[in-house]
């Protein structure tokens, strides 16, 4: 047993000290660092402005006046400022009322009721146009008004490659004087109206045994994508450092030389270890980073710390199965080049459940989940995923995922002791998959 | 099996594919030996050795190894230089040696000592902590080398150790080894080089498609098959040496070869007679009757293959081309 912690001590610091490992580590926590902390600098302070030209052909004449109007109080900050207020009640994202305070410099083109639209729509992309035409409106008949009761929108036309911002400022302006125009014709206050319909959005407050504190919006969707890729992470990353060093040590021929001290199963048993330490150290970085954060925040209450616990022994399934086939897949080839052909399927499988993650996350408990939970190796990402959800699965299904993600570990490390035997002495062609079945019935 | 032989082997057969590599091989070195493996390229000698090692296992026979079934229960005391060198080429020199002597399961106390002492002996003192791939490659082969013997092993068993070296390190190692025997050691390594199996082995066992086609003491191979041919050195190079020694009595032929002459007697001649005679004719500065040489046998035994001759009359083959 010394000797396959021997093996697993070289493989561990033989890894962790080098520049390679430590850069890779800090990279992403020292990038998602300077992001959180430039990036709104970059970003939040000032929105670009929006320019160009506007022509709405208005045949009820009290939608126009309107627009003209409140263009000219866009240049007030306070009527910005309302403007977003009310986008933001009314529940559009922050995004877009960002746009709707973005600085503008529109000018009204007014077209007469009778305008020729085809001609107006070609208006639109003719030239190189200075100032820009960023849209065409056509306000219904019966946008105000309507002897039958149903009222009319309005129909717009934008140039291909439109700015986004400039539609939604468009749509803001004619929606908001058709509002007026609606409201003026039948005798309503609207700003009066407007108060009265505004329903200030709050957040919830969760309620548990440690108090009462706001809920943090989307934690629910953040914390099992959190724990997930904390878990692919920890997987890719020891199964990558797996796969090159067995490559390594086969083509820098030194296999051989372990192998006159050590036994095939102790080499592989030491190599597992060794890089499962190094998936811990990798996972406990960030796991006691993003704990940090949250402590920072005084959100650390919300974690349910026993998924750090079901997070250990996903991991330990994972590692062990896909681990395994890696290093399996690295004794079998003579270079990183010819690994790649075999590792591939490995990465794809790990990289199923992002394919699953959102589906499982809107239904913890429905068929999808269900499956994925019970299906090694992707069971450990999926009943992972589930655990952190809003609507964790009953205990019996995570430990029945559990049994399972352990016989497959069984069978995986069975498979993979079997091609390791005999492919670290194997040099030449590749093997292809007829191959790899011929060693596993030979060893 | 007896546990008196550090090696031994009974019908060992390994096939790859359509490829027997080692055909019921039978081999029994005792402890303590000093033997050559000798045999030409793809003769079976690497796949042997890596069955002995227990790195692959035989599909058919049994062997022992230092009295253990299996190399793997015996791994300690086997010291290993694979044909196929290899380092860590990241690692430094002296924690890679420390390794593989703990791997070797060598105690802590007096590790660091016997490592430092070690690459002092093969003359690299000051490389400890360069990496490996900093070194040449003599240098490299060197480190490999120490780390087969670092542990004292019982048996030794060295898979080509001269490919690659020069003459200096090749004298080296050959000390190393011969050191390596005195101190009790079984010692097995391969060789291509001919002169250096004769000079070094006690005994040598021959490979060639995957058979042990000769398995001699040394000193019975290289016992003179043939009374009637000589072999000298002139002490002076001399231009009338063909033709003097020619015309001595009982002389049916001399030729020169390398730096050296060869004659050749007449049926019934004294050969002690004849060496007098060519002493006497022009001074000489060494005179046998000829020995065989390994690189003779070897070369017969290779020769003959395409007869598909058995190991005995392979042997015979091979004596009479020498």
């Amino acid at each position: 047993m010394s000797k396959v912690f021997r093996i697993a001590a070289r493989e561990f610091v033989a890894t962790v000290f080098t520049k390679g490992f430590i850069i890779g580590l800090l990279i992403v926590p020292v990038l998602g660092g300077v992001g959180a902390i430039v990036g709104p600098r970059l970003v939040g302070d000032r929105a670009l402005s929006v320019e160009g030209e506007i022509a709405i052909v208005d045949p009820t004449g009290a939608v126009l006046p309107r627009v003209r109007d409140a263009m000219a109080a866009r240049s007030s900050p306070a009527a910005v400022s309302e403007l977003v207020e009310r986008a933001r009640a009314g529940g559009a994202t922050e995004a877009i009322a960002d746009m709707l305070g973005a600085a503008t410099e529109l000018t009204l083109i007014e077209r007469a009721p009778g305008a020729d639209i085809e001609q107006e729509k070609r208006w639109l992309t003719e030239g190189d146009a200075a100032p820009r035409r960023l849209a065409f409106a056509v306000v219904h008949e019966n946008a105000v008004e309507s002897a039958s009761g149903e009222l009319g929108s309005y129909d717009l036309y934008v140039p291909p490659r439109q700015d986004a911002r400039a539609e939604v400022i468009v749509h803001s302006l004619l929606r908001e004087a058709i509002l007026d125009a609606r409201a003026a014709v039948r005798g309503l206050n609207r700003a009066e109206l407007s108060r009265v319909l505004t329903v200030p959005r709050v957040r919830s407050i969760s309620v548990g045994g440690g108090g009462e504190r706001d809920t943090v919006f989307g934690l629910n969707m953040v914390v099992p994508m959190v724990f997930m890729g904390l878990l692919m992470m920890g997987v890719m990353f020891a199964g990558q450092g797996m796969l090159t060093t067995t490559v390594e040590e086969k083509s820098n021929r030194v296999v051989e030389v372990l192998l006159s001290a050590v036994s095939p199963m102790q080499l592989m048993g030491g190599k597992l270890l060794g890089h499962m330490a190094v998936a811990f150290v990798a996972m406990g970085l960030y796991l006691g980073l993003g704990l940090a954060v949250l402590a920072a925040f005084s959100l650390f209450g919300l974690l349910d710390l026993t998924l750090i616990l079901y997070l250990v022994i996903f991991f330990l399934i994972a590692f062990f199965t896909l681990g395994s086939l890696m290093m399996a897949a690295g004794s079998a080839v003579n270079d990183m080049r010819e690994a790649q052909a075999l590792q591939a399927p490995l990465i794809m499988l790990t990289a199923l459940p992002f394919v699953f993650w959102m589906p499982i996350l809107r239904e913890p408990n429905g068929t999808l989940a269900y499956v994925v939970s019970f299906v090694p190796p992707i069971n450990t990402f999926g009943m992972l995923l589930r655990l952190g959800s809003s609507s964790p699965p009953p205990a019996w299904e995570v430990w029945l995922s559990i049994a399972i993600g352990v016989a497959g570990v069984f069978g995986a490390v069975w498979v993979a002791a079997k091609v390791f035997r005999i492919g670290l002495l194997m040099f030449g062609k590749a093997p292809d998959l007829r191959t790899l079945l011929r060693w596993l019935r030979a060893a | 099996m007896g546990t008196a032989a550090a090696i031994e082997l009974k019908g060992v057969t390994k096939t790859f594919g359509s490829l027997k590599a080692v055909d019921a091989l039978d081999l029994t070195i005792p402890r303590g030996a000093l033997y050559g493996f000798i045999g030409p390229n793809g003769a079976g000698k690497t796949t042997a050795i890596r069955m002995i090692m227990s790195i692959l296992l035989p599909d058919v026979g049994r062997l022992s190894v230092l009295g253990h079934a299996s190399a793997l229960e015996a791994k300690d005391r086997i010291g290993y230089l694979p044909e196929e060198r290899g380092l860590y080429r990241k690692m430094k020199v002296a924690p890679y040696l420390t390794f593989i002597a703990r791997l070797k399961g060598m105690a802590e106390r007096g590790l660091r000592e016997r490592v430092y002492s070690g690459i002092e002996r093969v003359g690299l003192t000051g490389v400890e902590a360069k990496r490996c791939e900093e070194l040449s490659k003599g240098m490299s082969q060197k480190v490999q080398i120490l780390a087969a013997l670092i542990h004292e092993p019982d048996l030794l068993i060295l898979d080509e150790p001269f490919s690659g070296l020069d003459p200096v390190s090749m004298r080296l190692l050959k000390d190393m080894i011969l050191a390596e025997h005195r101190r009790g050691a079984t010692v097995l390594f391969s060789t291509h080089v001919m002169p250096q199996a004769e000079e070094l082995c006690d005994h040598v066992v021959m490979m060639h498609r995957g058979r042990k086609v000769l398995d001699d003491p040394v000193s019975a191979i290289l016992r003179p098959q043939d009374a009637r041919a000589l072999t000298f050195d002139p002490l002076e190079p001399r231009a009338d040496v063909s033709s003097r020694v020619r015309a001595l009595p009982d002389v049916a032929s001399c030729t020169a070869v390398g730096s050296g002459y060869e004659v050749l007697l007449r049926e019934g001649a004294d050969p002690s007679r004849a060496i007098h005679n060519v002493a006497a004719a022009l001074p000489v500065a060494r005179i046998e009757i000829k020995r065989p040489t390994l690189e003779d046998v070897f070369i017969g035994i290779v020769a003959s293959d395409s007869t598909a001759e058995s190991p005995s009359e392979q042997r015979r083959t091979a004596g009479a081309a020498a």
